[in-house]
């Protein structure tokens, strides 16, 4: 019944999909560093001293995982980071909306947006939902590399 | 699973990820870079009268106060008119000036549009926090760019104490604005003047957008 799920045709689409996304999302942050480390600010989640360094790291990390990901060199490790930044995300803007902080995510796009608070708020909640789905996608290649593996 | 393989993959995934941004940053302009380890305030060489406040290089959460100026007190002397004099309306009584004092024990003051309006009028200081990009696209006419996120920022700090060095030059007034609503770059950079004794900053609260809805005068490019 779950054959199709770790089908080889399907875990190849999936997982360059995954890796393009986040070398899209990669992409604005490292051109314009100083613009997330306030998106990461925003958050009111992590030291100040970290801010920085973070929004430095973090969108490398993502690059690279990313790439690996689209050239098929240790899939199985930039999955398991991947899946490890998407769970940090959704917990972080799900404190967010339980605060009730209306934060850009920072997650596409580093510009300022002119938004109001309940454009925020409904952005939050579809960006929870977008990344459960890529969460999911990160969950269908480890299904699939346990499938190959017996 | 091979946890070890795993660990060492993730681990040299990460150390590359991080020379990846340092080498990056050193080579990115000033308004793209960010300073890891920011500079130290400029200490100043006349010690000011006010107590001093500790030097703040980072965002702390400080009860912002709203505006409570104090007023000039106007003394008039009237003569009443005689008995027969037919009434007159009453003249308008000039509006008292509101006077901006220093205030050494707190990092800002916030103020609103008509306040801002009157400090712009006497040529106050303005700061604006935005991004450098964000201020090219249009400012607060004479605001100079102080984006607290940008590399530069401890060096633009540092030369505005240069010249304003004097302890009196220091109890001037000066407005920060950023683009309202909560937005948080206003308070910091004051945060920051008041870490090296400028005793004297009012945060606009309500930001750059509402100077715009005022229709006040507004400056685009890079020059104040």
């Amino acid at each position: 019944m779950m054959q199709w799920l770790a089908h080889p045709w399907l875990t190849v689409r999936v997982q360059i999909a995954l890796g393009v996304i986040f070398v899209v999302a990669a992409l604005p942050k490292i051109v314009d560093p100083p613009s997330f480390a306030h998106m990461i600010y925003n958050y009111k989640l992590i030291p100040w001293a970290l801010v920085k360094p973070m929004a430095l790291v973090m969108p490398w990390i993502e690059l690279l995982c990313g790439l690996a990901l689209i050239l098929g060199i240790w899939k199985g490790t930039a999955r398991t980071i991947i899946a490890a930044l998407l769970l940090t995300f959704i917990i972080a803007i799900s404190i967010n909306l339980l605060r009730g902080n209306a934060i850009d995510c920072g997650c596409f796009d580093v510009s300022a947006a002119n938004k109001t608070t309940e454009e925020r708020f409904a952005d939050m909640r579809l960006v929870i939902l977008r990344d459960i789905g890529m969460l999911l996608m990160a969950a269908q290649l480890w299904y699939a590399s346990t499938r190959a593996v017996t | 699973m091979n946890w070890r393989k795993h660990f060492v993959e993730a681990a040299t995934l990460i150390v590359a990820a991080a020379a990846c941004a340092m080498v990056a940053n050193a080579f990115a302009s000033k308004e793209r870079k960010l300073v890891v380890v920011p500079q130290s305030a400029p200490r100043p060489v006349v010690a000011a009268p006010q107590p001093t406040p500790e030097p703040i290089t980072q965002p702390t959460t400080t009860t912002p106060t709203t505006a409570t100026l104090s007023t000039t007190a106007t003394t008039t002397t009237v003569n009443r008119p005689p008995a027969t004099t037919p009434k007159k309306p009453a003249p308008t009584p000039p509006q008292p000036e509101k006077i901006f004092n220093p205030h050494p024990d707190k990092a800002y003051i916030e103020i609103h549009g008509d306040d801002v309006e009157a400090l712009h009028k006497k040529g106050v200081l303005f700061l604006d926090a935005r991004r450098t990009s964000v201020y090219e696209q249009g400012h607060i006419t004479g605001a100079r760019p102080f984006s607290v996120w940008e590399s530069d920022i401890d060096e633009k700090v540092n030369k505005l104490f240069t010249e304003r060095s004097d302890p009196r030059d220091q109890n001037l007034p000066i407005v920060i604005y950023c683009s309202g609503g909560d937005c948080e770059d206003s308070h910091m950079l004051a945060q920051k003047l008041w870490g090296i004794q400028f005793n004297n900053v009012y945060v606009y609260k309500d930001g750059f957008p509402d100077w715009q809805k005022r229709g006040l005068p507004i400056h685009t490019g890079s020059a104040p």
